[in-house]
């Protein structure tokens, strides 16, 4: 059985009552995986201590965080990135995000020890945060500190992203190491945030090679997607051979998410993490951390990660979503309270083939880039 | 943007009695194409590695000995520029005399060297994305007063911005890309809508008649 991490303590990750990056998100979605008759109880994990978060961030910047955190005064705390509408100071910010670490760094610790292969954390994947900054509603970079702690170990970490916005903080603090793999799938940086993760980003030094960006076209589909997906997961696990995969499954890929272009279903998202289920049996032993990430869509984020707990917990996706569980947040998702797991089909997408075309090729360019350096 | 902030101010020259050889083999081991002449601190020429295979090449009509003099093959007078050029006056100087290269002078003495590569880090620090941001296409009729609103409407919702380009459209309109370090661009395009701007990228935040 998989371990589930989650704690009340996500909950002091508020960056306000109207920012889209709302810890009601994994609230509602852990609602519905039980409902769905996932038994199973959480594990409520210890947040990160500010050491740990050190390994990673600059302590000039977790020290700020923290004072501001507490309500004390930082001057010049704009180099940090903060006191932005993103990432604004509010009460306790570090103590949430050192929360949201503490959750992933205790999955990294269970795989790591071997009393678990499969962990689902409900949180974190903030992927944006730098060294010495916040950004894109990312204030501590929880993956890459547990990245950090299984590299310390000797585990060879593939960390796959497919949030619709690129992983530039995860990649930043990897991009010279041979023991990283990152892969990041996402709307082009010609037309989404932050604006990086281009093919020809493959990393520095050892780490050439070790980086690949798959920039796809706006309004990308399912079908497309996957097919990228396809292209380059096999080859390049293949030529890693991670010791685990680390998934960051932001759900902000969906065709209804207010943020991004790209226009995932249910059943795509369910088609990739069967996929990457699959892709940790054949090349990581089983072992599988993933992680929540962005998705501002409250209906979509729920069913697609209560989908992504029943892939994990080996169960088939059932029609209806519970009743009990839409009656309790009804109010909240509003008409988009749907009564089926899946979408309903979706139109087809104009210039659907040249997108698809031109996907294939970004694919395509990647390998033939990646090609010299996987000898 | 000045010259003084690109060039690059450790430069290598080399005297016009040096043979072509010898300075062939300062170019390979710097890793450089262009070389600054200098005799009795004065700037007399510039010779290229292009100068020097042109110069030495058994197609040439009369090809020069490798022992040859740099003085013979370097181009001369040079086209230079002064440290406190604007960026954008080197690139005119360059491309009319569709040079690679100025030698930076100050007071009669050579202080610096800009090439094309340093102009193109140029535009991509003008262009490229330094900072994680979002992009924001818009139309303006070109009026100021519409860069006034435009840049209202980002402080007042706390959005710091990257940079902001400007491109101006044969009908007049001014087409502006600005990149706003935020992952929410939702509210802002509401707000540039409702003040009257147009939104050109992305569509489905393109404002509603």
């Amino acid at each position: 059985m998989p371990t589930l991490i989650y704690g009340p303590g996500y909950r002091q990750y508020d960056l306000g009552e109207r920012h889209p990056f709302s810890p009601i998100r994994a609230e509602v979605t852990l609602d519905l995986i039980r409902e769905l008759g996932i038994d199973t109880v959480p594990l409520v994990p210890e947040p990160a201590t500010v050491d740990e978060v050190c390994t990673i961030h600059d302590p000039e910047y977790v020290a700020a965080v923290e004072a501001l955190g507490q309500g004390r005064e930082v001057t010049g705390f704009e180099r940090f990135g903060l006191g932005t509408a993103d990432n604004p100071i509010v009460p306790g910010m570090g103590e949430g995000a050192r929360q949201l670490a503490g959750g992933t760094l205790t999955a990294a610790r269970r795989i790591m020890s071997g009393a678990d292969d499969r962990v689902l954390q409900l949180g974190g994947g903030l992927h944006h945060a730098k060294r010495a900054s916040a950004a894109g509603f990312c204030i501590y970079n929880d993956v890459s500190i547990a990245i950090k702690e299984m590299v310390d170990a000797g585990m060879y970490v593939a960390y796959i992203d497919i949030d619709a916005h690129h992983c530039d903080g995860v990649q930043e603090m990897f991009y010279s190491s041979e023991q990283v793999m990152t892969v990041s799938f996402h709307e082009s940086p010609e037309f989404l945030f932050p604006g990086t993760g281009w093919v020809h980003d493959l990393g520095r030094g050892m780490g050439r090679g070790h980086h690949l960006n798959l920039p796809l076209d706006p309004f990308t589909d399912g079908d497309s997607y996957l097919a990228t997906f396809d292209a380059v997961m096999g080859p390049a696990l293949s030529w890693f051979r991670p010791d685990v995969l680390v998934v960051q499954a932001g759900a902000d890929g969906h065709a209804s998410d207010p943020l991004a272009d790209l226009m995932l279903t249910s059943r795509d998202y369910e088609a990739i993490f069967r996929r990457l289920v699959d892709l940790a049996a054949r090349h990581t032993k089983g072992r599988l951390l993933v992680t929540l990430g962005g998705g501002y869509a409250l209906h979509a984020v729920a069913r697609v990660w209560a989908i992504l707990g029943l892939v994990l917990w080996d169960q088939p996706v059932p029609h209806a979503v519970p009743a009990e569980w839409r009656r309790r947040w009804g109010s909240l998702l509003g008409e988009a309270a749907l009564e089926a797991m899946h979408d309903t089909s979706v139109e087809p997408v104009a210039l659907r083939d040249e997108i698809d075309a031109h996907n294939r090729q970004t694919a395509q360019r990647l390998l033939d880039a990646v090609a010299p350096l996987w000898l | 943007m000045f010259v003084e902030e690109i060039m690059h101010r450790d430069v290598v020259t080399v005297s016009p009695d040096l043979s072509l050889a010898e300075a062939y083999r300062v170019l390979q081991k710097g890793g450089f194409r262009h070389l600054p002449v200098v005799e009795e601190n004065h700037l007399v020429g510039v010779v290229t590695d292009r100068d020097l295979r042109l110069a030495t090449s058994r197609l040439a009509d009369r090809p020069f000995t490798p022992e040859a003099r740099v003085g013979d093959v370097m181009s001369a007078p040079v086209s230079t520029a002064h440290p406190r050029d604007p960026v954008e006056r080197a690139a005119h100087t360059m491309r009319d005399a569709r040079i690679g290269c100025l030698p930076v002078e100050e007071d009669g003495a050579l202080v610096g060297i800009v090439t094309v590569s340093d102009l193109i880090d140029a535009f991509l620090a003008v262009t490229g994305v330094r900072r994680p941001s979002s992009r924001l296409e818009l139309r303006l009729r070109g009026r100021s007063q519409e860069f006034a609103t435009l840049t209202r409407v980002f402080a007042e919702l706390d959005i710091p911005i990257a940079s902001i380009l400007t491109m101006q459209e044969s009908d007049g309109r001014t087409r502006v890309i600005v990149r706003p370090e935020t992952i929410d661009l939702r509210e802002v395009s509401r707000r540039l809508c409702s003040e009257g701007l147009e939104i050109v990228w992305p569509p489905p935040l393109a404002c509603q008649p």
